[in-house]
């Protein structure tokens, strides 16, 4: 059932073969630094879809949690903590605080919950502002060091001073992110998650532990967004409350969406080409946010499944339209 | 004791007006199940109506306020039908996608139309009087009292009128609805003019004590669509207790606890309710 | 239904293709870059600072741009919306350096400002950083590339308190704008008045972003009897402050933080009316700059973006003139180190040429003075030029002499500012 026709495999690997070779035909560093950013949205987005697009269940903290992973990081290396120990300190703190949150609102549905997570969201963004001590407030934290070098045998060591280093940093935890999530989702675990998103009753009567299963993908998203943000830090070496905002999450929202809810490549085209789009359509100044909207109405009432969505129904279109067209080609291909 | 009289009374003012905004959206989220996430950016763009037709074209305050909120549901109903109509088949997640479009779109449609800096409608009563160690303006009493007509008015209408009875068989069953032969679209379209209808009264009454901006609705926004899940979706009587907690909240939290924080004493309110009461203080349990 | 699809998915299809066509970059011309929120709030104040700056573009370009061993350079203003996030910023940077060669750009919030302070010295994408904020965390940052425009906002925090201590004035209440800005002026004011031996008697920040109603917290600050408040954030919000606390029968004195603007709340708020804005202190009205340029600047400014002038503007014009004298100094437009050396070269600015003429450098900070003004019986009663830099009378004569003259000059060192 999962098994995917052999030219999507090709798709994929000619994608991987383009990004490991990005930076040697990347033309400027502003498409560098695009790109780059991309690939973090990418990871946070994809964590945003284990809750939302295979379990089901609207989370508006995402950015809190992305927040979460920025200032750790930021708190944690300012203070001489190296990154990659931070790092990872830093997800399990925003899976650790999804766990107590996720708790008590999992117990509520539907636009409930979509609610209780985004006052939460906002109530982070508001600490993230006020809390001067531990946040350096509104001003944020600034001058956070990048990782130190990896030294690798034989060949010198990986510096983070560039964008090549911070770029394959990024897309190292990207294609890990992507590849825990295939195992997870095409599990039988993986299994109740849709269960859940499809009829959480039906689950529950057929012996799923529909609150259980919610919490542990809220809080692995939450790890995900963690891990994501904590990079952002590392990459910007500033962080302040637009990391955390709920404009953020909006943002993360609108990948998943546009880019194909509950399909695992979805995420990521939402998270590259949103970001493109709009940096392509800067020279409207005024006027940019006035055509953003109005593509978005636009976007999600003609491919209401996403981008990623939309191409497979074409895809099967094509097919059923080969098909008909000749039959006995389509059988010789088996 | 002058104080806290005071803060009450600054309480109930924005009380009132939070609502009049949670009620117009409670309709559209209760009864059409759209989560309508630019609510706060129709209630912006009533303000900058009533600017248009009470400063610019000069037709006055009381004539402008009629016009606008004329105006303000045909925005609602071409909304409905151009936004939120052909997402009807879709889950609710895109329609609030299709909302933030909007909202962006409304925003900065603002932008353009009337540029960033403030703009101020004459407040046509600026009268101070005290009452009891409370100062307040005459405006500010019309909020209230405005809040509460729009209240009463909205009911009679809900309970009196043959749409209104039309509009309620919707919310409780849509599929039985059309069964009797209601014309299901049309009552969409109404309640998205009564909804930004509503949203442009709270404006008119409310902004000449202050002053427009592109962004004045985001807020509000966010705040009226917490008020209507605190209330529980689609409540009437919901909205406005949720809408009066509210503001009390942010009053009293704001002037004797910490301005800082007084957002996050009100949303982690909601979020201690909602735990113990998932479906929100006045909402049916769920099915 | 299907025409409509069909009609809005070509009216898509023709936008993107109009799109393309727009993009091609022409011109030689020498690209000032500017990345600044406008859209969103602080659109209002990102257009200010924009303005200025194109203005000095195109009155650069008017008088036949600049020329270097012969040859001539005209001037092109950039700008993107970056909505105070960071990571926009740093986009629309890397945009203006690589892909329109801007070597010299400018942005006005602190919060973005950090992030581009940690590329703009990256080599290959050297650019010089020009940034409107009056923080002195900005010094933190240990950066050659760098020039900050405003004063520091201490700057205004002494000379406000200089005049309310001599009106008498002695307890304050505070409802400062929420953000990195309002918290660090609440911080340094206090620390400020209570060393002067005033009293500081309640803090009730707002969201001046976010919130039009701020009775409450003007209630509970007006209940501990206070003197005057200390109030401000962006100049509407400021406004409705003013008008709400005299509403509640509040009749003693403002200060506006240096964000907030009397005139422009005058005229934009209160309509030209002052009466409800006696003995208010503040930043001073823009007229009352001495310089002989500021009139005509004021005329042109208001006529061509309609909007009123402000002090964001003017900075940012005179800060850009800067850089064109200091570009034609140092030979070169590419090269942002040299730019950067050369700019305390050719200061102090001419009073005739700008609105408000720079004096002098010193590492990354612009020095120019801090005007006072108050308002005091339905006028603009008095202004006061600050000079906050000069170690001693010796060098205070000096930079006397270049500021510009008809206003009463004040001296008023800054701990960590002063230079001879």
């Amino acid at each position: 059932m999962f098994t995917k026709p052999i030219h999507t495999k090709l798709l994929y690997l000619a994608i991987l073969a383009a990004a490991l070779l990005l930076p040697w035909y990347v033309p400027d560093a502003y498409i560098f630094q695009i790109v780059t950013m991309s690939v973090l949205y990418a990871i946070a987005a994809s964590g945003m879809n284990l809750i939302l697009g295979f379990t089901g269940q609207v989370t508006l903290a995402h950015g809190a949690f992305f927040g979460m992973g920025a200032y750790g990081v930021a708190i944690m290396t300012k203070a001489g903590i190296v990154f990659w120990l931070a790092l990872p300190v830093s997800a399990l703190i925003a899976a650790f605080i999804g766990l107590l949150i996720g708790l008590p609102t999992l117990r509520t549905r539907g636009a409930y919950f979509a609610i209780v997570t985004l006052c939460f969201g906002v109530i982070v963004w508001i600490v993230s502002g006020n809390w001067i001590e531990l946040t350096g407030g509104h001003n944020g934290i600034f001058g956070i060091p990048r990782p130190s070098p990896i030294p690798v045998p034989f060949f010198g060591q990986i510096e983070f001073f560039t964008q090549t280093g911070m770029y394959y940093l990024a897309l190292a935890v990207l294609l890990l992110v992507l590849f825990a999530l295939y195992r997870l989702v095409y599990s039988v675990f993986g299994l109740t998650f849709m269960a859940v998103r499809n009829n959480e009753p039906l689950a529950d009567s057929v012996g799923i532990n529909t609150y259980a299963t919610k919490l542990v993908s809220f809080v692995a998203g939450c790890f995900i967004a963690g891990l994501a943000g904590g990079m952002y830090a590392a990459m910007m070496g500033a962080v302040s409350p637009s990391a955390a905002g709920y404009m953020l999450t909006f943002n993360f929202l609108i990948f998943v969406i546009l880019g194909g809810m509950a399909t695992l490549p979805g995420p990521v085209v939402g998270a590259f080409a949103i970001p493109v789009l709009m940096e392509f359509m800067q020279f409207l100044d005024d006027y940019r946010m006035l055509i953003f909207g109005a593509l978005l109405i636009m976007v999600i009432i003609y491919f209401p499944m996403g981008l990623v969505g939309g191409l497979r129904r074409l895809n099967q279109k094509v097919a059923a339209w080969r098909q008909q067209k000749f039959p006995e080609s389509d059988h010789a291909s088996r | 004791m002058d104080l806290f009289l005071q803060q009450v009374f600054n309480g109930i003012m924005f009380g009132s007006t939070y609502a009049i905004v949670a009620l117009g959206l409670t309709l559209v989220m209760g009864i059409l199940n759209i989560p309508n996430f630019a609510h706060g950016h129709l209630y912006m763009l009533g303000g900058y109506l009533l600017f248009f037709f009470a400063s610019t074209i000069g037709l006055g305050y009381w004539l402008g306020m009629i016009v606008s909120v004329a105006a303000m549901g045909v925005v609602g109903v071409i909304m409905e039908r151009i936004v939120y109509r052909p997402l009807n088949d879709q889950p609710h997640i895109n329609a609030f996608i299709a909302a933030v479009g909007s909202l962006l779109f409304l925003e900065s449609f603002a932008l353009v139309v009337w540029g960033s800096q403030g703009l101020r409608i004459p407040n046509p009563h600026p009268q101070i009087i005290e009452i009891m160690g409370i100062t307040m303006s005459i405006q500010r009493l019309l909020v209230i009292f405005g809040a509460i007509a729009l209240i009463l008015g909205l009911h009679l209408f809900m309970k009196k009128t043959i749409l209104g009875i039309t509009i309620e068989a919707v919310a409780q069953n849509r599929e039985g609805a059309m069964l009797t032969g209601i014309n299901v679209n049309r009552v969409s379209s109404m309640t998205f003019a009564i909804s930004a209808g509503t949203a442009a009264v709270a404006a008119s009454l409310l902004t000449p004590i202050f002053m427009l901006s592109p962004s004045m609705g985001a807020i509000l926004g966010m705040k009226a669509f917490v008020i209507v899940i605190l209330g529980g979706m689609g409540s009437i009587p919901g909205a406005i207790f949720g809408g009066f907690l509210l503001g009390l909240i942010e009053a009293l939290g704001g002037g004797y606890i910490s301005a800082a924080y007084k957002d996050v004493f009100a949303f982690g309110a909601l979020i201690l309710i909602l735990s113990i009461k998932p479906t929100g203080l006045f909402g049916q349990k769920e099915v | 239904m299907k025409r409509m699809k069909r009609f809005s998915l070509s009216m898509v299809l023709a936008l993107v293709t109009l799109a393309f066509f727009c993009t091609g970059a022409w011109a030689e011309q020498v690209t000032i870059g500017f990345t600044g929120p406008l859209s969103g709030p602080g659109s209002g104040y990102g257009r200010d600072n924009l303005n200025g700056l194109k203005m000095a573009v195109q009155d650069v370009n008017e008088q036949g741009g600049i020329t270097i061993d012969g040859t001539n350079y005209t001037f092109e203003m950039q700008s993107y919306d970056d909505m105070i996030d960071p990571s926009a910023a740093v986009n629309n940077a890397r945009r203006l350096r690589s892909r329109e060669g801007a070597r010299v750009i400018f942005n006005p919030v602190f919060n973005t400002i950090a992030p581009l302070m940690e590329i703009n010295e990256q080599k290959g994408s050297e650019f010089l950083m020009m940034a409107y904020s009056s923080t002195p965390k900005i010094d933190e940052l240990d950066n050659d590339l760098t020039a900050s425009i405003p004063p520091p906002f201490t700057a205004y925090v002494k000379a406000f308190s200089d005049i309310a201590w001599e009106k008498g004035w002695r307890k304050a209440a505070m409802v400062v704008t929420l953000g990195a800005y309002g918290d660090e002026w609440r911080e340094a004011f206090r620390h400020h008045w209570e060393s002067l031996g005033g009293e500081v008697t309640a803090d009730k920040p707002a969201n001046y972003y976010t919130e039009t109603d701020f009775s409450s917290q003007i209630s509970a600050a007006l209940a501990t009897d206070p003197d005057f408040l200390l109030i401000g954030g962006p100049s509407e919000p400021t406004g409705l402050v003013i008008e709400q606390a005299r509403n509640l029968g509040f009749e003693g004195g403002f200060i506006l933080v240096d964000q907030a603007k009397m005139d422009y709340i005058a005229d934009v708020v209160f309509d030209g009316d002052l009466s409800l804005m006696n003995n208010v202190i503040g930043i001073a009205q823009v007229l009352d700059v001495p310089s002989p340029a500021v009139k005509d600047f004021n005329k042109r400014y208001e006529e061509q973006f309609e909007v009123h002038n402000t002090f964001e503007a003017m900075l940012n014009y005179s800060a850009l003139n800067i850089v064109f004298d200091a570009m034609e100094e140092a030979g070169t437009v590419t090269d942002p180190a040299a730019i950067k050396a050369a700019m305390s070269k050719v200061l102090p600015q001419n009073a005739e040429n700008v609105p408000t003429p720079y004096l002098g450098m010193l590492e990354t900070k612009l020095l120019v003075p801090a005007t006072a003004g108050v308002i005091e019986d339905g006028e603009y009663a008095k202004a006061y030029q600050y000079l906050w830099w000069p170690e001693d009378e010796e060098a205070l004569e000096k930079y006397k002499e270049m500021a510009p003259s008809g206003i009463e000059n004040r001296w008023l060192p800054l701990d960590g500012y002063t230079t001879d």
